[in-house]
């Protein structure tokens, strides 16, 4: 028989053979698609790390790692886990992380670094014979030269450098500056150290080293709320994400949390699924308007006339008609409510004036420390007046009763609130109170009530020491009145009827924000009723689109106001969550040491960045807005009328505001003038000062002596993103081609400043030398003159924190940096070293002399009851008390690398410490020895820790803090106990032995310990929560009162109508004018320009990513509503250019039904080096979204040596708001991508042979 | 070693002093290789003049602007293969280990599919590979020569002369895609246009598409199924 039946031709068995009794085969199939699998998803290594940007996220990532280079990355999901109940922190991420890897080997990588060629050919040239110093000193004063490379700023024409080379200019122009000008005249600009604390430190050590300036964010980014100081005497502080899933009723006020916190919106979501009902109040239709159970979308600008109709609500029907009894108790006990203010007898009327003080009464009430700061109130039980505990008054200079126990001279009390419920008063009276709906420019509603509302309040007559008798109101019965509310007191202007017209009723509200008054007082029922069930679980979630506004504090104590009247503050699911700008660096007090060098030298020099961009920027030389027009018409009287710049100088020189630069003598020449005289410094610089001899700098900032010299700008985008009046910037601190369209005050014969000294010609580029670091070439390297490559955040190591969750993680290098970059640390610490090298030639041991105003957390913020000022002789020049104070700080400059690179003695001689309390820290600094090893080579630095790398500052950041080290947490509680009397140390005791370390965290996130820099806890069984600790602890807010401060008592909230709350229309900038609209006539429209934040980027971060460029559209674009568009014949895509006097942007257009009719958005931040054609407007390549812009600053921002309004680095200050700003909008005629070199000559290849 | 790949190498690398200097010898190599036809020979005599002669700053100004700072000329290979996709940290991967397996180790600071990089490879490998790799390459190679000549750039004739030592022509179609595709060319505006351009969104199927079942089924949709009252009579 053949074979040829038995065997197959066209087929072959799978099987070759069996195993296991036939339970096993081996088959033939081909395997290798495997090794495809395989080898995608092989790699040498995992590492964990995140994406140190200015983003609250915080996430982990698991970065992958194949032959030294980056292959992918995923979300971490190891979070330690919430309590039962409560969903976890994790998965968190999203598609801009997700999307990062790309930066790492982008085209756009700033490869080595860059030093402008124009500059570098004349250096080397110099550098042929003459040293470094020499060699800078010669480049500045030769005109020409400076010129050549200054007027050539952001038009290319980079060339490579080492390393060398560029820190050796870099060092030569520091040393020069401080030598010939001051060491204050090298400022440094860097944001949010929360997202990489161990980078942002490398620049601000190395600056506080050498006595340069490191200038402030969360003010300048107008992200901090003013209100949070003004009330709470607490920057910022918000419950963490987790907690919004114990609400029980969600305001989301102008948050667009789906799009803008996307890692945690899932919690937004799952409390949903409990019952917890949402409100969601923005003009637009934003993706978190989808989540609402109602949406209210009041004109954008007008949130205050809603939060004040709302108010009007509850404070009728949970605190009049009917007292709930939760929130009356809370009132009393936590708000200043039950204390008394004097009522001022002005032109024969009544306005609210101080709060009554110990010392307004005879034998000062027997209080012997600080009776000038400790408020009063009536005691129910006995009638007195009595000095309740808790006030500021108790915080310095006596122990024990500086709490919220409802006691006086250790007696219990129970504070009155009222005068009206016992008719225990003496007469009714009317008071006046200013209303400013009358103001509003014709893109608003305009109220036709008068300027000055009287409205009757029951008063109380109190004989004073002086023998006057006066008549007092209590807080509760004022603010009743500013409500506008009718307690059967007659007058005009009260209301019973929530449908009358009045201020501030809801009908009233419905005319100006355009919600229907039935949905305001829905709401506002709705919320206080969560609230009184719940005992406070109402919550506001509130965003950056209420905080950018000029009147911002109105937004914000508006809706302060309703959490405070229904008990939400401190509650675990209440409270205000205010997540802008990533301002909780967790373990602040242990990192402070390290970014202000706090080991070597006290104190540093900080400076608002606001008032220091404001005045270098020259922005103060086109102020359409005076002080006049912001002014209360119930101010007390005085010399109201002058500018705004003005009004910066007198709070500079009266210690409030700090300086930059300082003096304008340069303090190392000071500091030898004053050792001549003999005199101690603070003595012979106040001398000086009287006899004008010495000026201060502010009252000249365009003196070529005043200018900021140096600029380093590092892990911030300053001139592509924050940088408000963009085009002043580029105009005149940096001396290049801009787009000011508008003339300054001298050329349009307008009224100049009294105070700050005018020059007729501005000067134009004050900066010797811009140096920027980054990973990619952003907006404001393109007009640096060194770039630096950095390492990114796969490539080095650091940590990380967020308001958003609790944990601490780290960046990790998963990589050595690409190309030539280094991490932040390395670079300043090279540059400190070259530092060292050439600035013997001309500095040695040097005496500095730093300029500190009254600060916050310190006894300084009681040195000021009463507004004086030195320079009109109202009273002495007292550094310290009416002045700033003047330290000696020694700069020992050729140690400075030395310094650098080790822990210094101070921690162990003075402690460490904050917010108001210092610690003994002898044995963490010893541990830090044990850990890091100690310096073993002569000189200064020998037998002091070691900080060579990022991981030995990790360290010390973790060793130093209390939220990383329980034995410091518990120290930390105990010192706190001196001042309040009570038992605190329980709050950490349990994580007594707890000491996190680098590599626990590069193990997994930690869950921070509970700590008293903070106002909330870590425990098992509440979420973080701000105010926690006020209310539960009874620790008081850091205040006046020691209360949540509902009313502002100082002379200049006064003046400017801001002793209460009140609606006040966006102000007129003027910045619309009949010179610069060059289209009178032509299809335009006039649009109210908004920049809220945005969905393919955070901030200018990844929005010059191409896949977040194709998901956006591919460069800028603005979004405007479909009437609109149809007013200035647009349709969808077409290109505009929108301008003011401010200059000129390009962008493509979205019409969308979306935007409300008035408003123009355009997301911040997109930057000007992907698609933006040229300005037809400017002759320029189009600006970014702040060329349109111009920061304006606010008198009551200035305040200080006043309790909780005194200065503190990014807690309080003037802040650079934006969105009152108008544009004109009109199609393009013709795109222009001016895509040929500005000069032919320089840039084009050489033609033929 | 390929003294000529070595030398292009060279052409394309950051101009230096020591670059210069070596220029006379290298514009020696070039105008020896006979595998360069003449034209092609003096196509790439004016940047080897321009980077014997002109000055060394004007040069890094130049070379910083064209090479560091344009995505579309970019000297990493993979940025115009890959460009942002995660797939490019794979491909640097597999040519990393190429370079290994061929017994030498990258030490420089660039990344492998950096081109001068790639070259100096090359010049250490058989001419047939040599000839393979730059075939691969060739659309790149051409693409990026076009972009240049429209700059009026004559670093163009660089890549050129790849071409030309690869012995292949480049693709046309992939070629005019890469200079088609979202290119940082501003000059071309129509093409800007059309990548702008958004496709129009609908919901649920079209009507009047060829699928008959849906139509059907939205047809009956239209019939309500209980009738209004007044239509019942």
């Amino acid at each position: 028989m053949s074979h040829l039946l038995d065997r197959l031709n066209f087929f072959q068995s799978k099987e070759l053979e069996q195993f296991s009794d036939g339970w096993g085969q081996v088959t033939r199939e081909n395997r290798d698609w495997e090794d495809v699998y395989r080898n995608r998803w092989r790699h040498d290594k995992v590492v964990r790390s995140t994406h140190g940007v200015n983003c609250t996220g915080s996430c982990s990532w698991k970065i992958y790692v194949k032959s030294g280079i980056v292959t992918w990355e995923t979300q971490q999901t190891d979070y330690p886990r919430t309590r039962a109940g409560i969903p976890n922190h994790e998965p968190r991420g999203c598609a801009r992380g997700a999307s990062y890897s790309w930066y790492l080997y982008s085209a756009n990588r700033v490869k080595n670094p860059l030093i402008r060629g124009k500059m570098m050919r004349a250096w080397r040239s110099l550098r042929k014979t003459l040293t470094p110093i020499q060699a800078w000193t010669k480049l500045q004063n030769d005109p020409i030269l400076r010129a050549s490379y200054v007027e050539s700023r952001g038009m290319g024409g980079f060339v490579r450098a080492d390393w060398d080379e560029a820190t050796e200019i870099i060092a030569a122009a520091n040393a020069y500056t401080a030598k010939t000008y001051g060491p204050d005249r090298v400022f440094g600009f860097s944001p949010i150290p929360a997202m990489s604390m161990v980078s942002y430190a490398a620049g601000s050590r190395y600056l506080s080293l050498m006595g340069g300036t490191c200038m402030s964010f969360y003010d300048w980014y107008c992200d901090l709320p003013p209100a949070s100081p003004q009330t709470w005497g607490e920057q910022t502080d918000v419950p963490e994400s987790a907690d919004w899933y114990n609400a029980g009723f969600l305001l989301l006020w102008g948050s667009n949390v789906p799009q803008t916190r996307t890692p945690d919106a899932h919690f937004y979501t799952e409390v949903r699924y409990r019952g917890t009902k949402s409100a969601v109040i923005c003009p637009d239709y934003s993706e978190a308007a989808k989540f609402g159970d109602i949406w209210l979308a009041p004109q954008q600008g007008t949130d205050a006339a809603l939060a004040m109709a709302m108010g009007h609500v509850i404070l009728r029907e949970y605190h009049l008609d009917r007292q709930a009894p939760y929130f009356e108790d809370y009132a009393r006990k936590y708000t200043d409510m039950p204390m008394l203010v004097v009522l001022d007898e002005q032109d024969g009327k009544l306005v609210p004036g101080r709060m009554l003080r110990a010392d307004d009464f005879k034998g000062d009430l027997g209080e012997k420390n600080n009776p000038d700061w400790k408020t009063v109130a009536f005691d129910e039980v006995t009638g007195n007046v009595v000095v309740p505990n808790g006030s500021i008054g108790f915080r310095w200079g006596e122990e024990g009763k500086w709490n919220l126990e409802e006691r006086a001279k250790k007696k219990d009390v129970k504070l009155r609130l009222s005068h009206i419920l016992e008719d225990d008063f003496d007469e009714i009276v009317g008071v006046d109170f200013p209303f400013f709906g009358g103001q509003a420019t014709e893109n608003f509603v305009k109220c036709d009530h008068p300027d000055v509302l009287t409205r009757n309040v029951t008063v109380k007559k109190v004989k004073l020491a002086d023998g006057r008798d006066v008549l007092v109101a209590t807080v509760f019965d004022l603010f009743c009145a500013n409500y506008g509310l009718d307690r059967g007191l007659g007058g005009k202007w009260a209301s019973k009827d929530f449908a009358e017209d009045l201020p501030y009723t809801p009908a009233w509200a419905e005319k100006i924000t355009g919600v229907s008054a039935d949905k305001i007082i829905a709401v506002a029922r709705e919320f206080a009723g969560n609230a009184e069930k719940t005992e406070g679980k109402s919550m506001v979630i509130l965003g950056a689109g209420l905080n950018h506004w000029y009147h911002m504090d109105m937004n914000y104590r508006g809706i302060i106001n309703m959490l405070v009247m229904c008990g939400c503050v401190g509650k675990e699911g209440g409270g205000w969550a205010h997540y802008v700008g990533q301002e909780k660096l967790r373990p602040q007090t242990g990192w402070q040491p390290l970014a202000f060098a706090l080991d070597w030298n006290r104190p540093p020099r900080h400076m608002n960045s606001t008032s220091a961009w404001y005045a270098h920027s020259d922005q103060w030389r086109y102020e359409t807005l005076s002080a006049g027009e912001i002014l209360s018409p119930t101010a007390p009287k005085g010399d109201w009328d002058i500018s705004l710049i003005d009004y910066n100088i007198q709070a500079e020189r009266m210690g409030w505001l700090p300086s930059a630069p300082q003096l304008k003598t340069n303090p190392l020449e000071v500091a030898k003038a004053a050792k001549e005289s003999g005199k101690p410094i603070p003595e012979y610089v106040a001398e000086q000062l009287k006899s004008g001899d010495l000026e201060m700098s502010c009252e000249d900032p365009d003196a070529p002596e005043n200018w900021p010299r140096n600029l380093f700008v590092w892990r911030s985008n300053l001139l592509g993103s924050s940088g408000k009046g963009h085009e002043y910037f580029l105009k005149h601190l940096l001396g290049t081609q801009h787009g000011v369209l508008g003339k300054d005050l001298g050329e349009e014969g307008r009224v100049k400043p009294t105070e700050a000294k005018w020059h007729d010609e501005a000067p134009k580029g004050k900066l010797d030398l811009l140096v920027t670091i980054d990973f990619r070439m952003s907006t404001t390297c393109v007009y640096s003159d060194i770039v630096l490559p950095t390492a990114s955040w796969y490539e080095k190591d650091d940590l990380n924190t967020s308001d958003m969750h609790p944990f601490i993680h780290p960046l990790q290098a998963a990589v050595d940096p690409a190309y030539e970059s280094k991490s932040d640390w390395e670079i300043f610490k090279a540059i400190a070293k070259k530092f060292s090298e050439v600035a013997p030639e001309i500095l040695g041991v040097e005496t500095d002399i730093v300029q500190l105003p009254l600060l916050h957390d310190t006894p300084g913020e009681l040195a000021q009851p009463h507004v004086k000022d030195w320079k009109k002789d109202e009273c002495d020049l007292i550094p310290g008390k009416t002045a700033p104070n003047y330290v000696a700080v020694e700069r020992d400059y050729p140690n400075l690398y030395k310094k650098f690179t080790s822990i210094g003695p101070l921690l162990e001689k003075l402690g460490n410490g904050g917010k108001g309390i210092n610690w003994n820290t002898e044995v963490e600094v010893q541990h830090l020895r044990d850990l890091n090893g100690v310096v073993t080579d002569e000189g200064i630095s020998k037998g002091q820790p070691k900080l060579n790398t990022a991981i030995e500052a990790a360290e010390m950041i973790l060793m130093l803090a209390p939220e990383t080290n329980g034995e410091v947490a518990v120290k930390a509680w105990h010192e706190l106990e001196k001042p309040t009397g009570r038992q605190h140390a329980h709050l950490a005791e349990g994580a007594h032995h707890t000491k996190i370390r680098f590599r626990d965290v590069a193990a997994q996130p930690r869950k921070i310990i509970s700590s008293p820099t903070w106002s909330g806890i870590e425990s098992e069984e509440v979420c973080y929560n701000a105010g926690y600790t006020n209310v539960h602890e009874l620790i008081p807010w850091r205040t006046l009162t020691g209360r949540q401060q509902l009313y502002q008592d100082h002379l200049w909230m006064r003046a400017f109508g801001e002793g209460f709350v009140s609606y006040r229309p966006p102000v007129d900038l003027k910045t619309i004018t009949q010179a610069v609209n060059s289209d009178e006539g032509q299809p335009h429209v006039v649009l109210n320009f908004i920049t809220p934040h945005q969905k393919w980027g955070i901030h200018s971060t990844y929005s010059d990513n191409l896949m977040m460029l194709t998901l956006n559209r591919g460069g800028p674009v603005v979004w405007m509503s479909e009437i609109d568009a149809k007013k200035a014949g647009l349709v969808d895509n077409d290109w505009i250019e929108a301008y003011n006097t401010n200059g000129a942007l390009t962008a493509r257009v979205v019409v969308s039904q979306r935007i409300k009719e008035g408003s123009l958005f355009m997301y911040h931040a997109q930057e000007k080096i992907v698609n933006t054609p040229g300005s037809e407007k400017t002759g320029h390549r189009g600006g970014i979204h702040n060329s349109v812009t111009r920061a304006i600053l606010k008198p009551t921002h200035m305040i200080g040596g006043y309790a909780q309004l005194s200065y503190g680095f990014n807690y309080y200050g003037t802040v650079g708001s934006n969105r009152d700003e108008f544009v004109i909008v009109r199609k393009m005629k013709n795109v222009d991508w001016m895509d040929t070199p500005v000069s032919e000559a320089t840039t084009k290849v050489e033609a033929g042979t | 070693m390929d003294r000529t790949l070595k030398s292009l190498s060279l052409l394309l690398s950051y101009p230096t002093v020591e670059l210069q200097q070596a220029m006379p010898e290298i514009g020696g190599i070039l105008a020896a290789d006979n595998r360069l036809s003449g034209p092609m020979q003096s196509a790439l005599r004016p940047i080897v003049k321009a980077l014997e002669a002109r000055d060394i700053y004007d040069l890094q100004e130049e070379y910083v602007m064209l090479f560091d700072r344009s995505r579309t000329l970019s000297l990493n290979l993979f940025e115009h293969i890959h460009g942002e996709s995660r797939d490019r940290g794979g491909a640097m991967v597999s040519l990393v280990e190429t370079y290994r397996e061929a017994g030498i180790d990258p030490i420089s600071s660039e990344l492998p599919d950096h081109l001068p990089v790639l070259l100096e490879y090359l010049s250490l490998q058989s001419a047939s590979e040599m000839r393979e790799v730059l075939a691969d390459a060739a659309h790149i190679l051409e693409t990026l020569n076009v972009r240049l000549t429209r700059r009026e750039s004559n670093y163009n004739a660089v890549f050129a002369a790849l071409l030309q030592l690869s012995g292949a022509t480049a693709d046309q179609g992939a070629v005019s895609e890469m200079l088609a595709a979202p290119d940082d060319d501003p000059t071309d505006l129509e093409a800007l246009d059309e990548i702008w351009q958004e496709s129009e969104v609908t919901f649920g199927p079209d009507p009047n598409a060829g699928c008959p079942q849906v139509r059907d089924m939205l047809t009956k949709m239209d019939v309500p199924i209980n009738p209004a009252p007044a239509a019942a009579e």
